[in-house]
């Protein structure tokens, strides 16, 4: 690497730049301004609005059981296809897809056709008292869905290219399976776990398409940030939309400098502990 | 500690890596496992650690059956070709895992576990490297701390899985002295797997050499070096020169080339010899039982034997090579390109079914 030396690379340098700053800088500003152009009034009034807050309230929810569920699921798979070979491995490979290939709106459908009122399923579960589609739980089920590949996507090259041989020497070593992987496998992936964590939140925080599908849009129930931001926008209540996409905005933002600050800081306390050894 | 497998089978799919594999090492012993890849030798080696299962077969250590006993509980100390040092802990946690996973009954204070690590640091002479991550470490030396994890522990049985394979020559050479040396120190039984015929006779007590998921022969270094004891053997310890021609009535016969053999033992139709760099000369003539037509291609001068590269003229055979004393390639003077005689010495013959034959002696 070294710093460009040629007007043409220089060019491309400044290309890039403005490409960065005109697709992602600058709409991400205008939104903000947006939703501070009628001053901090409007914003907390439109913050304190019922409504919006309950669609607060549902992402959270949402995103709080999205990500736990998928990191189990994505660990479990990444190992299962990682660590074992076994007939129809690359098939389940192949299926892990599925929620990328597939459009969104597509799965919300998909879950409708399973688990909506009128299916067998759906149907017994409401006479049990469970409704599933045009509530929270089925708002829930299709965000797992969309976004389950993203934490195996992430882990299985890499486990692949580590290779199973650090955990078999742990295994050598005398240590239980669980100690392998608290000592072994997890401190070898915890980068890329936390990445898929990021990706997995964000996306959950902001899918549209499945949610708006199973959500049925009752609005103070089953509106989600993302589909409230349409509400808003539709009833041509500017700031309302605009605060709210900029709520979305913020979480992005947020969970990018929580990666950036946990990478800094797991860098330091390497240094810090090969420092320790030294002096000891 | 002495281990014993009988009857070992193993396969993978339709691949039947081992078939049938009985092997006794004794007590403080080191041990060879020779072959080339695919021969099923770290298969069988991994099975000793408990981290593949065989199909069928007992593995036993002192007389005490292990086939089930899970890989945490056999005391097996294991290392591998790629190292597989804990990338991000530091050589003193790498060294002092072993300790760290015992239950807590057995498990020696912290001081009396930073003394182990120190010490086994020292042994392989990497205590001032104790902070350093394995990233920031050379090959040997990451071997070398591989080592001596596996030795924390005290393990009743070393293992090691082509322990100097990605390591360039010189270190290998010496790693595998040193090896030696510090087998000689612990008298722990050890087993090491390596496709590297020099490595194995340079390191082993005894050498199981494998081929194709059996073993083809176990014994000494010399032994299996100079009795081997199958055309496999033979051929895959050291370099030899396949001589194939129609054999009657004594006398070999293959374009302008034939031999007039001693005795009448040999059947007659196809027949092959085998034939060792260093068991045959060179003249400007036949000799009486010999005529072997050759051209030199090639000449290594370097070192105490001098090897020749040849092409037969008026005959068919593979390229032969063959390596001369350095007086006696003084006394020829041999030049690029010149036409000679190969005056072969022994001739190990092949039987048609691919077996090892009689081996006749010519008069050179």
């Amino acid at each position: 690497m070294h710093t460009p030396r040629s007007w043409r690379q220089w060019l491309l340098v400044l290309l890039a730049a403005a490409l960065v700053f005109a697709m992602l800088v600058l709409p991400l500003a205008l939104i903000f301004s947006k939703a501070f152009s009628a001053g901090w009034d409007m914003i907390l009034s439109n913050l304190a609005d019922r409504d919006m807050r309950q669609a607060i309230r549902l992402t959270l929810i949402a995103a709080l059981i999205t990500v736990p569920v998928n990191l189990l699921f994505g660990i479990m798979l990444a190992w299962c296809v990682t660590r074992y070979d076994f007939r129809g491995r690359k098939l389940l490979v192949t299926l892990i897809d599925i929620p990328f290939a597939m459009s969104p709106v597509v799965a919300g459908l998909c879950y409708l056709v399973v688990y909506g009122l009128e299916s067998a399923i759906g149907g017994w579960l409401y006479d049990h008292g469970i409704q599933l589609m045009f509530a929270w739980p089925g708002i829930v089920m299709v965000t797992i869905f969309v976004t389950c590949p993203y934490v195996a996507r992430v882990l299985i090259p890499l486990m692949e290219s580590q290779g199973s041989d650090e955990e078999e020497a742990a295994l050598l070593l005398g240590a239980s399976g669980l100690q392998t992987f608290l000592y072994v496998t997890l401190p070898n992936i915890k980068w890329a776990l936390l990445y898929g964590v990021v990706i997995t939140n964000a996306r959950a925080v902001g899918e549209f398409g499945a949610v708006s599908v199973v959500s049925g849009a009752i609005r103070g129930q089953t509106l989600t940030l993302p589909l409230h931001v349409e509400l808003l926008h539709q009833d041509y209540n500017t700031v309302g939309a605009f605060t709210a996409a900029a709520l979305l905005a913020s979480m992005a933002l947020l969970t990018l400098v929580l990666k950036t600050l946990m990478e800094w800081r797991q860098q330091r306390q390497r240094r810090e502990h090969q420092q320790q050894i030294e002096t000891a | 500690m002495s281990i014993s497998l009988q009857q070992i089978s193993k396969s993978f799919g339709n691949f039947s890596a081992l078939e049938d594999i009985s092997l006794d090492i004794p007590g403080g012993s080191l041990v060879g496992l020779l072959g080339p890849s695919g021969s099923g030798k770290t298969t069988l080696l991994r099975i000793i650690a408990g981290l593949e299962r065989a199909d069928r077969g007992r593995v036993l250590f002192d007389g005490q059956d292990v086939t089930r006993l899970p890989v945490q509980k056999r005391r097996v100390g294991f290392v591998f070709q790629q190292y597989a040092l804990f990338r991000h802990m530091t050589v003193f946690d790498n060294v002092g895992f072993g300790l760290r996973m015992l239950p807590r009954a057995e498990r020696p204070s912290r001081e009396a576990r930073r003394a182990r690590i120190m010490e086994l640091l020292a042994m392989v002479q990497l205590d001032h490297l104790a902070s350093r991550y394995p990233s920031q470490l050379s090959g040997g030396q990451r071997q070398r701390v591989a080592l001596a994890r596996a030795l924390a522990v005290k393990p009743s049985v070393l293992l090691l899985d082509e322990p100097f394979g990605a390591l360039d020559a010189k270190v290998r050479k010496e790693l595998r002295r040193w090896l030696r040396h510090l087998h000689e120190q612990m008298a722990v039984t050890s087993v090491f797997v390596t496709h590297d015929q020099e490595e194995a006779m340079e390191v082993s007590d005894q050498v199981v050499v494998m081929s194709q998921g059996h073993i083809e022969q176990i014994g000494s270094p010399r032994t299996v070096y100079e009795e081997p004891a199958s055309r496999f053997v033979f051929d895959f310890l050291g370099h030899i020169n396949a001589l194939s021609g129609r054999y009657q009535d004594g006398r070999w016969e293959n374009g302008d080339a034939w031999l007039q053999l001693p005795g009448n033992g040999c059947p007659h139709g196809n027949l092959t010899f085998y034939l060792r760099p260093h068991e045959a000369t060179l003249a400007r003539t036949p000799a009486a039982d010999a005529h072997l037509p050759v051209q030199v291609d090639e000449l290594s001068v370097f070192g105490a034997t001098v090897k020749l590269e040849l092409s037969p003229r008026g005959w068919q055979a593979e390229a032969l090579e063959v390596e001369l004393p350095r007086e006696e390639f003084l006394a020829l003077a041999p030049e690029r390109k010149q036409a000679l005689f190969l005056r072969p010495r022994h001739l190990q013959s092949i039987t048609a079914d691919g077996g090892l034959g009689p081996v006749l002696d010519m008069q050179g």
